[in-house]
Order: C-alpha cells, then structure tokens, then sequence
C-alpha cells in the first residue's frame, strides 16, 4: 500500500483535462456525474408532473406541456440516468476490482461518454423547439410517434439523442466485456471476480445484443418520418407492431441492464457489513447468467393487449425469470444470516433495496399473467410496479452504491447522520408515492393522462405528497455530498473493512490504480491479505 | 375518511395483498378477479415470507458494540441452494397453469369472426382522435362521442356482446375498468373482445394507449339495461336515423 495522497490529487488539472481524459476513473466519474445532472433533471419534470396531478383537472400546465414532461422523464431516467450511471460504475470500478490498471479501450472509453452526453443533449433540445419536446411517451410508438401525428423537431431530435446514446452504451459494453477477459490480474480468475463484475459481464452482453434493435427501430423509425419510408404505416403494408417487437426486444433486457449491476452493488455491500462472504457465489453467477438468457424472451409481456403475441409462451418465460431472481433473495438472506451486521449508510440502503425491490418482483409475476395484464395494463398498477423495481431497486442501490464507494472516490466521508435522515425520508417519501398507485391503477386510472375523474384526488394528492418528501430526500444527499467534498473527514483507503480490490489501493487510487496487489485466492482478496489466507481451495473442503 | 375507497387505500398502505379489483361486472371479469385473488394470496405469502426473513436477520444479528471477532465464515450449502431454487419453480409453474388456464377459457369465449352465435349482438368500437364511433352492426345505429362529449352506449345484460376494434389513426386501447378488461385498437390489426355483462349498471370507458393530446379526454360510457329495454332504445334510435330527426334530448 502506498501513503494517502492528498483527496484532490487525481481530479487535480483543469478543464481541458477532463476533457481530454482517458483515465477510467475520470470517465467514470463524468459518466456519475452525468447521470446523477439527469437524475435530478428528470425527477424535476416527475415533480411537475406530480404537481399537475395532485388535483384533478388542469391546473399547472397544458396536456401538450404534460405529454412532453412524462416523455422525457421516463427517457431521461432510462438512457441518461440509469443506463450511464451502469457505465459510470463499471468504468471506476470494474478495472479495480480485476487489479487492472484500466480499461480495455481507453479512448474508445472517452469517446464512449462523449457520445453520450451529446446525445442525451440533443434529446432534451427539443425543449427549446418551437413545437416543444417529443411528446409520445418513452416507448415512442408509431403511429403515434410518425411525421402526420408528431411533426416537431424534438420528435426527431429524439430519435437522434437516442441513436447516440445508444451507440455509445455499445462502445462501453465492448470495451467492458474486452477488459473484463483481458485485464484480469495474475490470480484472478473467473470464478474469483466480483460479482459485481460478473453482473457487468452479463449486463455488457445484454447491452451489445439488445441496443441493436431499438437502433434499427429508431433508424426505420427516422427513415419514416423524413424519407417517406413505410415500415410502421399499416395502410402501406407496414405494421405499428413490428416497432413494439423491436422496441422491446431491447426494452426488456434494458430494464436487466439496470437492474444487474445493481443485484451485484447489493452483492458486493451486503457481505461486508454482515462480516461473512457471499453465501453461495456460484448460485449467484448461474442466477445472473440465466437472467441474462431469460431476458431476451420475456419481451412481448408488454403486448400482451395487442392481442397479436403468443401469450401463453411468453407468460411462461416472464414467470420463469423471476426464479433465478428469487434464488438471489434467499442468498442475501443466507449471507446475513448469523452475520454480525452492521447498518451503516450503504447497508442501510441495501435494506431498503431488499425490501422495496421485493415488492416490485411479486407485483411483476401478477403482470406476467396475461388475464392480469388485461386489467392491469397501461394502468398506474404498471406505474407502481416499475416504480418499485426501477426506483425501489436500481435509485435505493445507486445510493448504496455512491455511500459505499463515494469515500473511495473523493477520498472523504460522507455524514452517516444525514445518510440516515436522507434514507429514512426517501423510504417514506417512495413508498407513499407509489403504494396507492398500484390501487390507483387496479380501479381504472390509466397511465399518461393530465388529468382524470375526482374520484382519484385523494390518491392522487396523497401521491404527488410523497413526492415532494421524496425529493427532499435527494435535496439532503446533494448537501451531504456537497459538505462531504469539501470538509468531510478523510476516508483512509478501506474505510468499511471491504473485500474486493478497490480497498487495497489509495483513495482515491493513483492514476494507474495500484502500486503493488495481494495475492488472489478467491472473490475477496482484501480480507484474505488481512484475516489470513481463505482460498477457493479451503471453500471446496 | 371512511369511504371504501379510503379503507382499500389505507389497507394497501400496509399489507401489499389487500389492493383489490374493483367488483367485476362481467363474466371475464369475474375470473380475472378469481385468478387476481388468487395471485394475492399467494404473492401476500411470498411477500411476508422473504421480508420476515430479511428483517428476522436485521433484528437477530446486528453487531454488538465492540465485537469484533469474526462471524462464523460459511460459504454455500448447495442443498439448501437447491431447495430454494425449485420452490419457486414449483410455484410459478402452478401459477402459470392458473394464468394460461383461465385465459383458454376466454379464447373458447372469443371465437373468430365468422362463427358468431346468432345470439351475438356485434358492435364496431372505432377509436380516434379524440374519441370512439359505436355502429351496432346489424341494425346499423351509430353512437359517437368526442373529448368535449363522451358517448354513451347501451347494452343488454346476459347477451354475448362483441366489440370489433378498428383505428385508422393511431393505436388506442379499449377498456372497461369494470370488466376487468383492455384490447389495444390497432390499425391494419382485426381485434375482437367479448364481454357478457352480468348486472344493470353505468360503467366508464377509456382509451388505456396513449394516443396523443386529449389521450385523457378519450372516454365513454355504458349503460347495461335488462334486453326488453335495449330493443327499446336500438327501436327508437333507429327511428331516429331514418327520420334524421332526433327524439331525444
């Protein structure tokens, strides 16, 4: 181990060298940053939205305005949050957990990030348009999405953010998957990665096989909005359907492609403050990879109202995925079980993590079955439950993740008595959301709509309430983590007693990340090198 | 406070099986609501399962103060890991029976087209922007309704009722909260849905596809009376259509 550098040391250098960058920590750390901009931006249009809804009738803004906000939040959450903060947290972490000095490509890496902020930009200049932002939801189907129903700009300049940051989530996944079978240490072998790093491989996988799609969805999709092409135009032989197949195609493993990483985050925190290694490693990786398979054939669940899938085969798969997820319930519960658990901030949201994400699962195998789905379809039923797994699970493990390794990061502490405030009101401020949107949802109130019949006020305001508690919740990590850069106390370079690489070096880790690795003899070579060997060789007795 | 509406709420709030279905008023309906109820039993006994045991190990071992000796360092048990993974197998594979079961018993309800029962009373349900076009199809009375003006169409109980569901713009989504039912309403895509309403009653309808600027404004409704009543009503407007002068209103 080396002597701690001053915190600032590796972020030293001005504007130009960020610019410029093709450190991995660096990437990474404009990738968070990036992300975590878009996930305030965004959650502010939910805030407006939730502002419009909390009284029936139209009070705040016009439909055209609400139609435009519900798009770009759910665009801005899924392409430039959670797919970029996915990115932010592999480029940092993935390099340090093999002992590698960074990634495969470094400066395919930076131009990867480049690409993607551009995009994410062009996506949301069509707010300044004359005729506003795209306004046709996330999903963007056509009809509804071609040049006769959304002749404005920001349609356009939707599809080509989209196609940016698309292809640059490719370049990341390439580069991931190259560093994940190049860079590995000497010692550190497959079965002796971190399940953090499995999850990114399959995550990495599921990126490369599933972004192509919606490419070509968005590519026929332009070609005919602008070039009179046909593909989607039914009266000319094209079909509305064949974009939901693709769109989906990549929307379903893209809702893995957040949520992975996340399972392996909660993996990673979850052991270290139970004081135990993972209980089951190898039923974790064979979990993560059947997910990753079961993935690409659960996509037509969110058609099952077309009436033009085959329901039977794709409940069955939609049902069958959540198996492997389950298995990784019970190998949580088995790592904490007779641990000696400690609850500070990371943990704290893992707890939320379980708890929340849980709720969101069950509620998915009620939308797997296709009689369910009739009901419950395009409801704020669906509203809730992806709400649970997207912000229950994917937000409450982004914070785990960023109290967990903020320290590694900047080199500082974050205050655990604001983690905790921050915690506490962003679970109560969640939940009193989105529980009575799932009742919402089962009396009838469809998505995406401005406005709707008084019987749901009281919901309604209970909802857009939560709301605000939730987004006081955020307001308390920005000033947590405002505090913490500039005056929190120093981290040290293993502040938790971790396990996995990242610990061994500084804090943050010099440019090349290490100056010397302990030997690798299983998942968790920190804690070997400080608690006396405990091989792979030792587990198999 | 103390409406039903506050009570499912305020029940929701704390245990996850108590959301409920509204009452379902048609005969699809109802098994959807059976196979729901079941689901929420079921998932409620998941849901308190997996949390009891999540928080058992919050509560049971936390650390002491202090104690820094190392926990007992166990790795796998494939067993165990065995078990828990076919259970949940075992238990989506009865609930994929249940779901695929229930849902044959709407396609033998749904037959093609072509093979009506005579008995069928067939309606075209056109959606467009901003509203839906009700032609009954053998006597050939429209009803239409606009954002500005929901349509109300009126429908016998205890008949076999199909809606034939035609776009020529956008895709929409029929539905029905009340009977538990949607069908998206898709252009160049023949969609057909059949319902048999069980009780006389007025029961809203949407549109569930977001289909652009008045989306939220896209409803309708209907009002299921006794048959001898829907003669009636179909008779008068008839009538209506062929003297093009109204008689109502």
């Amino acid at each position: 181990m080396t002597e701690a550098v001053a915190p600032s040391a590796s972020h030293r250098g001005g504007v130009v060298d960020w610019v410029t960058t093709t450190d991995h920590k660096k990437i990474g750390v404009l990738y968070m940053a990036t992300a975590m901009a878009f996930f305030v931006v965004s959650g502010v249009l939910a805030l407006l939205m939730r502002l419009e809804l909390a009284q029936p009738g139209l009070q705040v803004m016009s439909e055209q305005r609400y139609n435009e906000l519900f798009t770009m939040h759910g665009t801005g959450m899924m392409f430039f949050f959670a797919t970029p903060m996915v990115i932010g947290l592999a480029n940092y972490f993935t390099p340090l957990h093999l002992g590698a000095p960074d990634v495969a490509f470094p400066r395919v890496n930076a131009l990867g990030f480049w690409m993607s902020l551009l995009g994410a930009l062009t996506a949301f200049a069509g707010f300044l348009t004359a005729t506003g932002a795209a306004a046709f939801g996330w999903t963007g189907y056509p009809p509804l999405s071609n040049a006769t129903y959304s002749p404005g700009t920001g349609a356009d300049l939707w599809i080509v953010g989209l196609l940016l940051s698309g292809t640059a989530a490719i370049l990341g996944a390439v580069n991931l998957v190259a560093t994940l079978f190049g860079l590995r240490a000497p010692g550190m072998t497959m079965f002796r990665l971190s399940i953090f790093n499995w999850n990114i491989l399959v995550t990495s996988a599921l990126i490369m096989f599933s972004f192509p799609a919606l490419t070509a969805a968005l590519a026929m999709l332009f070609v005919d909005r602008n070039f009179g092409g046909t593909f989607f135009d039914a009266s000319q032989g094209g079909d509305p359907i064949l974009f939901q197949h693709l769109f989906w195609f990549f929307g379903h493993p893209e809702v893995y492609i957040v949520i992975l990483p996340f399972f392996g985050v909660v993996t990673e925190i979850i052991p270290v403050f139970a004081r135990k290694p993972i209980f089951g490693y190898k039923g974790f990786v064979l979990a993560t990879l059947l997910i990753g398979a079961y993935s690409f054939s659960v996509w037509a669940h969110h058609m099952f109202a077309t009436g033009a899938v085959n329901s039977p085969f794709f409940a069955a798969t939609s049902m069958l995925i959540a198996v492997p997820t389950g298995i990784k319930f019970f190998n949580w519960i088995a790592t904490m079980w007779r641990g000696k658990i400690s609850f500070q901030s990371p943990m704290l949201f893992c707890m939320g993590f379980l708890f929340m994400f849980l709720i969101g699962g069950v509620t998915g195998i009620f939308l797997a079955s296709p009689p369910i789905d009739f009901a419950a379809h395009d409801t704020y039923y669906v509203v809730a439950h992806f709400h649970y797994t997207l912000v229950g699970g994917t937000v409450f493990a982004v914070f785990a993740a960023l109290y967990f390794w903020l320290p590694k990061i900047m080199g500082r502490m974050l205050d655990e008595r604001l983690a905790k405030l921050h915690f506490w009101l962003m679970l109560i401020g969640f939940n009193l959301t989105f529980l009575v949107q799932f009742q919402l949802g089962l009396d009838g109130m469809q998505r995406r709509i401005a406005d709707y019949p008084s019987v749901y006020g009281g919901e309604n305001l209970l909802s857009s309430i939560g709301a605000g508690i939730l987004a006081l919740s955020i307001a308390v990590f920005v000033v947590n983590f405002w505090r913490a850069r500039r005056k929190g106390p120093p981290a040290g370079d293993d502040p938790w007693n971790g396990y996995t690489l990242e610990w061994w070096t500084t804090s943050p880790p010099p440019h090349h990340n290490f100056t010397s690795l302990p030997p690798i003899r299983s998942e968790r070579p920190v804690f070997d090198a400080r608690h006396g060997t405990s091989s792979t060789e030792d587990r198999e007795g | 406070m103390t409406s039903p509406r506050w009570r499912a709420t305020g029940a929701a709030l704390f245990v996850l099986g108590a959301a409920c279905t509204p009452d379902a008023a048609d005969a699809g309906g109802e098994e959807i609501e059976r196979l729901y109820n079941t689901f929420s039993v079921i998932a409620a006994a998941i849901f308190s399962i997996t949390a009891g045991l999540i928080l058992w190990s919050i509560l049971r071992y936390r650390r002491r103060r202090g104690d820094e000796a190392l926990p007992t360092q166990t790795h796998s048990n494939v067993g165990l890991e065995v078990v828990w993974f076919a259970i949940p197998q075992v238990i989506v594979v009865g609930l994929f029976v249940l779901s695929v079961t229930t849902l044959g018993a709407f396609d033998r309800r749904s037959p093609a087209a072509d093979d009506d029962g005579d008995d069928t009373l067939v309606l075209q349900a056109q959606g467009f922007q901003w509203g839906w076009r009700f032609t009954y199809v053998e006597s050939g009375v429209e009803v239409v309704g606009t954002a500005r003006e929901d349509p109300e169409i009126v429908l016998p109980v205890g008949v076999t009722i199909a809606f034939d569901l035609v776009s020529n713009d956008v895709i929409h989504s029929f539905y029905v909260p009340r009977f538990l039912l949607k069908r998206d309403v898709v252009p160049g895509l023949d969609n057909r849905v059949e319902v048999t309403i069980e009780e006389p009653g007025t029961y809203d309808g949407k549109c569930a596809e977001f289909c652009g600027l008045l989306h939220a404004e896209m409803n309708f409704s209907i009002r299921a009376v006794a048959a001898d009543e829907f003669e009636a009503w179909l008779n008068e407007r008839q009538l209506e259509m062929e003297s093009g002068v109204p008689t109502r209103d």
